[in-house]
């Protein structure tokens, strides 16, 4: 009779965890997937809202006006080029481009919780009701400037391709581009049918493999390991046979005899870097991509960011050697690889990218004050900063990522060149990420040029834009800090 | 009983009564409904009345009561914001649902040799579930509904309460064989129905009174093995179990066909936020089912998840009061029944929130109290009946126990 008792209080005790549990759940669903669920298509309350209230601006960081409304028509900026530039970001009239944040923020915009205050605000003032105005986090400015330096060079006039850029101490997106994109208001279906894929936001939506940027977090996985690691010797004999029909071999089929890991990495080595895979093995190596946010699901409050993919299972060696340099069915978007560059330069603290830099309603209150945060530790303050140091050596020590170097200021990065069959075609991708070193100056970048020609590296394009954005940042540090 | 002013129930049910009144008030303020302003009197009055009248009947747990007072007027506000109509019918089935409550107790405190009647109730029981796959008719998946004339019944709901007395009846006793033939055939008639949901609430909850009584984990976890299996048959042969499962994982991936309401309910639950938008506001009547299974998303929407939080530890409070009466009960049989009915109503409230806020798959019972159904609201006062018998008898042995002590120091 009293073991009953006692097991009658176990029960109701574990039925009422149960039932707090569920209210814990509700709560963490809704501080993480609230904005994501409302701002759904099929949500008819939006709809309502939408025909009821003028939605908000939209303001870039510097104040300029990149969308608000006229007669009850959505305007965007002044120019084609600069519309054409915002235009993944913010999205089109008709919503085609998903997650943007015409469509995402839609329940700031179009104030669809709104205060006590504002109702009595609106009262007094008899105004009809209008959103929130939005501040971006966005220099709109710096968006117009990388459209410009990807047509202004002939290695990626014309090509697909993305770019990001962070403020890794905050987490501020400073830029975010996609090509190809289109001008919102002369978007006719005969052009839009002439592009590829102008809808999505490769910036954030499209997972490519990384190549070799990868070769920072198998550099990271072999540091934490050992701290001394990066003077240890390798053999690079131009290739690593692993069976009858695999073997690893290096871009242009180079040789590079005997080096160091500062040097493999610098000369961007795949042999070295398959033999560091292998000796790592499987669970190492994937312990240390998780560290770095691949399998993560992002659940940024600004931002939609697909996960990144590391291949789980068992695996072979073949995919193992190849894991080493980011060409097994490793998925990132170029978001992530920005951020992984950013988490380097933070002292291995990924920050959590912002779009959002204020929120504020009618009556001028601030209805989302900022805040920044972080993803989490990728790695041990010390392997940043022997990372930093050999991402270093790639731009200003004559690596790779040498056309990438602006003078006066410190930029490092690593270059990437992956490949990737579509459709039955072989298709090269172009990497550059890097970042300023100084702290005036504390951004860190992705760049992604698609379908690069034979011969061509990411060092021979995507390094180009990165020159051009850094220089960009010098000629105009008021705008972007 | 002290009836003094600083009596804190007292306190309490002055509390909820006023709540309604005003929230009720506010809501026919705005309408200028005639319903509203009628129920502005009538629930507040009737949750008074209730904590004025009962305990010069028999000793009543006034916590027990103010916790079904405001869950059941919660149903009843929450139905008002999106159908007067409903409310009505919900407050009258409320109205029905105290006299219910007051018959079982009653039945608790009167039936002093219960072998009879639990004979009486077996073949009724089974009767009753094997009705509606010969005449009911299909409601969302599941037969489970009779009809009488204008009135529609469910079954399952009424058998409820039977369950909980014919388990505490013979796991009191330890006959367990008949026990298991009796479960079993209302499992089946349950699959009969497809009525999957209940099926699950009613083998849990004579799973975890068994081991309650029984201490037997063995036999307990080899029970849940089978249980397993059987969910297991059940997902291969049920079209419509696959679907549910599928629409658990993502309900996204049919938006507008399969995944409608519960993409619908998390969207609700979203605009509400933490604090709601408001009461009578929002547009509760997007979400499908919103009077029954998904109210809760329409609660959270007008009073946001903070609000949802604090009705989920009504409902844990009301577990642990209903495992308090149980544990100072004097007989097994009378321990087991408060302790059997408090653990089907935890256990109904867990499976359907828990599904409406996509932790598991959605099972489409109903949420006690404050969902819209005349038979679950009627069956749910009464399961809170046979507590409050029990805690009334409880009450009486305690007087007693002091009356003997005072007599013979």
């Amino acid at each position: 009779m009293k073991q009953q008792r006692y097991r009658y209080k176990i029960v109701a005790l574990l039925l009422s965890l149960a039932l707090v549990g569920l209210a814990v759940w509700g709560g963490w669903n809704l501080a993480h997937y609230s904005t994501r669920w409302f701002s759904r298509a099929t949500n008819t309350r939006l709809t309502a809202q939408k025909k009821a209230v003028t939605a908000g601006d939209i303001l870039d960081r510097n104040g300029i006006l990149l969308a608000t409304t006229k007669e009850g028509r959505r305007e965007y900026r002044d120019t084609s080029a600069d519309r054409a530039a915002l235009v993944h970001l913010l999205g089109d009239r008709q919503g085609r481009i998903a997650n943007a944040v015409e469509s995402f923020q839609s329940g700031y915009l179009y104030g669809y919780q709104s205060s006590l205050l504002d109702s009595v605000y609106r009262l007094i003032r008899k105004t009809d009701r209008v959103g929130n105005t939005l501040t971006l986090t966005i220099d709109a400015e710096l968006c117009t400037a990388i459209q410009r330096a990807f047509s202004g060079h002939r290695e990626t006039e014309g090509h697909s391709g993305a770019a990001v850029v962070i403020n890794y101490r905050t987490g501020e997106v400073l830029a975010l581009l996609s090509l190809p994109n289109f001008d919102p208001d002369q978007a006719t279906e005969s052009l839009i049918a002439t592009l590829d894929q102008p809808y999505w936001n490769r910036a954030t939506q499209a997972l490519y493999p990384p190549g070799s940027t990868f070769k920072i977090v198998t550099t990271a996985a072999l540091l934490e390991r050992d701290p001394d690691a990066v003077n240890r010797q390798f053999t690079c004999e131009g290739h690593l046979d692993l069976s009858d029909t695999f073997s690893v071999h290096d871009f242009q089929n180079a040789v590079h005899g005997k080096l160091t890991l500062r040097q493999a990495f610098l000369h961007s080595c795949n042999c070295v870097y398959a033999a560091a895979a292998l000796e790592l093995g499987p669970d190492a190596l994937r312990r240390e991509a998780r560290q770095f946010a691949f399998g993560d699901n992002f659940l940024f409050r600004d931002l939609v960011v697909a996960n990144s993919v590391y291949p789980s299972g068992a695996q072979t060696q073949e995919a193992l050697a190849a894991s080493g340099y980011g060409q097994s069915a490793i998925a990132a978007t170029p978001m992530h690889l920005c951020l992984m560059a950013a988490a380097v330069a933070n002292q291995g603290v990924m920050p959590e990218p912002r779009l959002l830099r204020s929120v504020r309603s009618v009556s001028g209150v601030a209805v989302l004050p900022w805040s920044s945060s972080t993803v989490g530790s990728v790695c041990t303050r010390e392997t940043a900063a022997a990372l930093q140091s050999m991402m270093k050596d790639v731009v200003q020590g004559g690596g790779s990522g040498s056309r990438a170097s602006v003078t006066t200021l410190d930029i490092r990065g690593k270059t990437g060149t992956a490949e990737s069959t579509v459709q039955g075609r072989k298709v090269n991708y172009g990497w550059f990420v890097g970042f300023n070193a100084q702290p005036d100056l504390p951004f860190a970048l992705c760049v992604l040029t698609e379908n690069i020609a034979e011969g061509e590296t990411g060092g021979t394009t995507s390094a180009l834009i990165a020159k051009d954005i850094f220089t960009y940042m010098k000629n105009y540090p008021e705008r972007v800090q | 009983m002290s009836r003094g002013k600083k009596n804190p129930r007292r306190r309490l049910t002055s509390i909820v009564a006023l709540f309604y009144f005003l929230t009720f008030a506010l809501l026919a303020l705005r309408d200028g409904n005639v319903i509203g302003y009628s129920l502005a009197v009538a629930v507040p009055a009737v949750i008074l009345i209730g904590a004025y009248v009962l305990p010069r009947l028999f000793p009543i747990d006034q916590l027990l009561l103010s916790l079904t007072n405001f869950l059941c007027a919660l149903g009843v506000l929450i139905l008002y914001s999106t159908n007067p109509a409903n409310a009505i019918q919900h407050a009258l089935t409320y109205g029905l649902g105290l006299l219910a409550m007051v018959f079982c107790i009653y039945l608790v405190r009167v039936v002093s040799s219960w072998s009879r009647l639990i004979w009486l109730l077996v073949p009724l029981s089974l009767a009753l579930l094997a009705l509606p796959p010969l005449v009911g008719r299909e409601i969302n998946g599941a037969k489970n509904w009779i009809f009488l004339g204008s009135l529609s019944l469910q079954p399952s709901e009424m058998v409820k309460v039977a369950l909980i007395l014919i388990l505490a009846h013979f796991l009191s006793r330890r006959s367990l064989l008949p026990l298991l033939g009796i479960v079993v055939a209302c499992l089946a008639l349950l699959m009969l129905q497809r009525d999957l949901g209940t099926a699950l609430l009613y083998f849990l909850t004579s799973l975890l009174l068994f081991w309650i009584a029984s201490g037997n984990l063995p036999v307990t976890l080899a029970g849940l093995a089978c249980g397993a299996g059987g969910a297991w048959w059940g997902y291969r042969h049920f079209a419509h179990v696959r679907q549910r499962v599928a629409i658990w994982q993502d309900p996204w991936q049919d938006e507008l066909g399969a995944g409608y309401q519960l993409v619908q309910s998390l969207t609700a639950i979203a605009s509400g936020g933490i604090f709601g938008v408001g009461l009578g506001l929002g547009s509760p009547t997007s979400i499908p089912i919103h009077t029954s299974d998904f109210i809760f998303a329409v609660i959270c929407e007008q009073f946001g998840m903070f609000f949802g939080g604090c009705v989920l530890l009504m409902f844990a409070a009301l577990i642990c009061r209903g495992a308090m009466i149980a544990a100072s009960a004097r007989t097994g049989f009378q321990g087991l029944l408060a302790m059997g009915a408090t653990l089907l109503l935890g256990l109904q409230t867990l499976l359907i929130i828990g599904g409406v806020l996509k932790i598991i798959p959605l099972t489409g019972v109903t949420l006690p109290f404050v969902s819209y159904g005349g038979t679950s609201l009627v069956a749910s006062m009464c399961l809170v009946g046979l507590i409050q018998g029990v805690g009334s008898l409880n009450e009486d042995h305690l007087q007693e126990d002091l009356h003997l002590a005072m007599l013979h120091p």
